[in-house]
């Protein structure tokens, strides 16, 4: 009884204990802190960096292919039996994107997925990180009329027509101001035939008789344009006709024959039906979806604060230049309609990836066989069953397609983001052993604290050994008041770090406004939040190992205490 | 009455048939560094259960070294402490313990009250080390009962929440008084116990003890340098030079 009397009065009235109290709170408090939000950062990050990467992907090299894909998939589920939960072939090229700011080209370097409507969605968490909310419900390459987030709420079917329109007045405006100049022109030439003889020039030309002369070229007198002519009316040329010569008259009246290249395919080409003709204002091309980091740029609005800028917003037209596959690579460019953005908040993701539909790329990248259908792919993304060990999985293919037989990089997700993930791994256990030191400092301040009010209390020693008390007891007392120190200290250190935790924003937002600098920029760090995760083990985990801190930073003292002789500890002075 | 013996031997150790406490050939030496100091040579004596037998002599003529002796709290070089037919200087830690707990009262010169406990929590400290937690609290009423009783008896009923810091040297002493008698010792062991005090309240104390002793029918040993306190005595050990004389 005397123990527990002794070891809560002194906690009471010995304020030099508040010290080691406070450092224990203090490092308690810190550890929960720091643990939890490396778990929430950690945690976001995986679940992130995971995205759009699949369990388990078989690669070909870059700008390889891997041909048969469905017998692939077929001897992948015979490998990997009901471990696996889907599958999707992926074509994967890098590329260029070209995009139109204001009359100005802006080309960046993405990396182009073709991917699958239905069953990429299934294989990786695509369909959560896209903008529209038609498109998260069911995914299309179209563009939408409407369900875009309110930053490009301007954006869809409305804003192409729109702008369609908008280009359309543009090129009428642009042909009336040509129709004028050309009226112009040919009137000023009309009126000064000096003008029209200084223009003129020669050339030496080999006529039809094997002679060679000088041939005066002059332009003709302005007139206007036949249309009809140009577009193979009644009395124009027929580009589809037999090949014939055309024939030049010159000024002075001789004549020149002048051939034209002879088209093989000119009557199997398909005349163009008016109605097939391409208008922004009903028609897109193919969908692309870019990653938000693409098109966003920050800008400071009039205030001076900051705002987001798109370049590039849902029914614009971007133009991919990408290659074919083969030996004989070329380079080929592709026009497609930005139809929706992806943004996972991961901004080596968002910054770099474009998808396509797999068929439309395959077709372009020549990697379908027109007459058959077959097709190649670039990667085989897996998705396995909640639970699955994915190492065991890679080995077993990579047995199944050694590196020997099958030029193909076979990984997990885990394996691309292996640098990363170990980093953090081991930023987490270095901050935990240092703050750990925070404790174990603050166990040593107890044990000096102990050691002054051990001596401190050499008589009360005395006099309780003098009435009786043996040596553990008095043990016990010390020992007690360090648990105590501990329980006071690690029990206001929970409560200070959990409060901490559920209002760190608000702190993150008062630093900031006393700094004036963002504490957790969204644009460097991947969250627009700062993530915490408390979990009970660790809170309990740091509780024990502080409170033991504690114990054990008392055992010397109370242990002097204990062996102190009642005689000698009554006559101290 | 004790009878007072000098013996160079401590060849013969029959019991003296009335005392409740005896020794025989007590020897004690302090050392410091080196250089033993002998403090006690040879001490012998008897003190009658009842009696209040008073130790005196000149500063380091080692009676509070002999009170430490017959208390236990020190262990003699040679000789022997009986109490109540046996021998306690040699018993183990444990049982010496009980023995200072139960059977002993003491009382200090500088009082040694704990400064973080009341009044009333000092007194029952030592019941608080006799018992476990649970009994204690178990008989935490009726030991409450008797500390007043005894607060009472000292005159100290009033001031049981006060803290040692805020009572004077005579209201101290008489709270150790107190919490000696809390376990109703056969022996009381007094160090001096107004040696610490101007002469009116050690007056009041040593009122206090002769007045307990006689209610209480206590036995009491006590070590002074004052002769005129000596003199209440019925009995007188002279001490110097480390022997009885």
């Amino acid at each position: 009884m005397y123990k527990l009397l002794l070891s809560w009065r002194y906690l009471r009235t010995r304020f030099i204990a508040l010290a080691s109290i406070v450092s224990v709170t203090l490092g308690v408090a810190t550890l929960i802190v720091v643990n939890s939000v490396m778990s929430g950062f950690v945690f976001e990050m995986k679940t992130r960096l995971h995205g759009i990467l699949s369990d388990v992907e078989i690669a070909a090299p870059l700008l390889g292919q891997i041909s048969h894909p469905e017998v692939h998939m077929r001897i992948i589920r015979d490998v990997l039996g009901d471990d696996i939960q889907s599958m999707t072939g992926v074509v994967r090229s890098p590329a260029m994107v070209t995009f139109n700011v204001h009359g100005r080209q802006m080309t960046q370097q993405v990396m182009l997925l073709g991917i699958d409507d239905e069953s990429f969605g299934q294989v990786t968490d695509f369909h959560p990180y896209l903008q529209n909310e038609n498109k998260k419900e069911q995914f299309t390459f179209n563009l939408e009329e409407s369900g875009y987030p309110d930053y490009v709420s301007n954006s869809g079917w409305k804003y192409r027509r729109a702008k369609a329109q908008q280009q359309k007045r543009i090129d009428l405006m642009q042909r009336e101001q040509q129709a004028y100049y050309d009226s112009v022109a040919a009137e000023y030439l009309a009126v000064s035939p000096d003008r029209y003889q200084q223009a003129a020039y020669t050339q030496p030309v080999e006529a039809t008789d094997g002679e060679e002369r000088d041939i005066e070229y002059r332009p003709l007198p302005a007139q206007a344009p036949d249309f009809d002519k140009i577009h193979g009316g009644e009395d124009g040329l027929d580009v589809r006709d037999e090949p014939q010569a055309d024939v030049i008259t010159s000024r002075d009246g001789r004549k020149f024959r002048k051939f034209k290249p002879y088209d093989a395919h000119a009557q199997f080409r398909e005349q163009p039906d008016p109605e097939d003709f391409f208008d922004p204002e009903e028609d897109q091309h193919t969908g692309i979806i870019l990653g938000l980091a693409i098109s966003k740029r920050k800008t400071l609005d009039e205030a001076g604060n900051k705002k987001d800028f798109y370049m590039v917003r849902p029914g614009d037209d971007v133009q991919l230049i990408f290659a074919t596959v083969g030996r004989n690579a070329k380079p080929v460019s592709e026009n497609c309609t930005l139809v929706d953005f992806y943004s996972s908040n991961m901004h080596e993701y968002d910054s770099s990836f474009a998808f396509v539909p797999i068929k439309e790329l395959q077709k372009v990248r020549g990697m379908m066989d027109p007459l058959t259908g077959d097709a190649t792919v670039s990667s085989i993304q897996i998705k396995m069953k909640p639970g699955a060990d994915l190492d065991k999985a890679r080995d077993a293919l990579i047995a199944k397609f050694p590196p020997e037989k099958y030029p193909y990089d076979i990984h997990t997700w885990q394996d691309t983001q292996r640098p990363l993930l170990s980093a953090v791994n081991m930023e987490l256990t270095i901050l935990n052993l240092l703050l750990f030191m925070i404790i174990a400092v603050a166990g040593f301040g107890i044990l000096a604290t102990f050691f002054m009010i051990v001596v401190e209390k050499t008589k009360d020693i005395g006099v309780l050994k003098a009435l009786g008390a043996p040596s553990s007891g008095v043990m016990s007392i010390f020992l007690g008041y360090g648990m105590s120190l501990g329980i006071v200290g690690t029990g206001a250190g929970i409560v200070l770090g959990l409060l901490f935790l559920r209002y760190i924003n608000q702190i993150a937002e008062v630093v900031q406004i006393i700094t004036g600098t963002e504490v957790f920029d969204p644009e460097i760090y991947y969250f627009s939040e700062i993530p915490t995760i408390v979990s009970p083990w660790m809170v309990l985990w740091v509780g024990l190992g502080a409170i033991l801190i504690a114990v054990l930073a008392s055992v010397l003292p109370a242990l002097r205490a204990a062996r102190l002789h009642p005689v000698e500890a009554l006559r101290y002075e | 009455m004790s009878k007072l013996t000098t013996q160079d031997s401590v060849a013969t150790l029959e019991r003296p048939s009335d005392a409740i406490m005896w020794t025989r050939g007590l020897e004690k030496a302090y050392r410091k560094g080196s250089l033993s100091v002998p403090v006690l040579n040879g001490v012998d004596l008897e003190i009658e259960e009842g009696s209040f037998t008073a130790i005196i002599g000149q500063s380091g003529s080692g009676k509070s070294t002999l009170l430490h002796l017959l208390a236990t709290l020190d262990a003699p070089n040679a000789g022997e402490v009986h109490f109540q037919n046996r021998r306690v200087d040699n018993l183990p830690a444990k049982e010496r313990e009980k023995l200072r707990n139960e059977q002993f009262g003491l009382i200090f010169q500088f009082y040694h009250l704990l400064p973080e406990l009341s009044t009333l929590e000092n007194v029952l400290v030592p019941k608080m080390v006799q018992d476990g937690f649970f009994s204690y609290i178990r008989n935490k009423a009726e030991y409450k009962k008797r500390a007043m009783e005894l607060l009472e008896m000292v005159g100290m009923d009033h001031r049981i929440t006060h803290k040692p810091s805020e009572l004077s040297g005579g209201e101290m002493q008489r709270t150790a008084i107190a919490r000696a008698l809390i376990s109703d010792p056969s022996i009381l062991l007094a160090d001096e116990p107004t040696g610490n005090l101007d002469e009116e309240n050690g007056a009041e104390v040593m009122e206090t003890l002769d007045r307990l002793r006689q209610q209480e029918n206590l036995t009491v040993v006590m070590v002074t340098h004052d002769n005129d306190l000596a003199q209440r005595a019925d009995a007188v050990i002279h001490l110097a030079g480390g022997k009885v004389i």
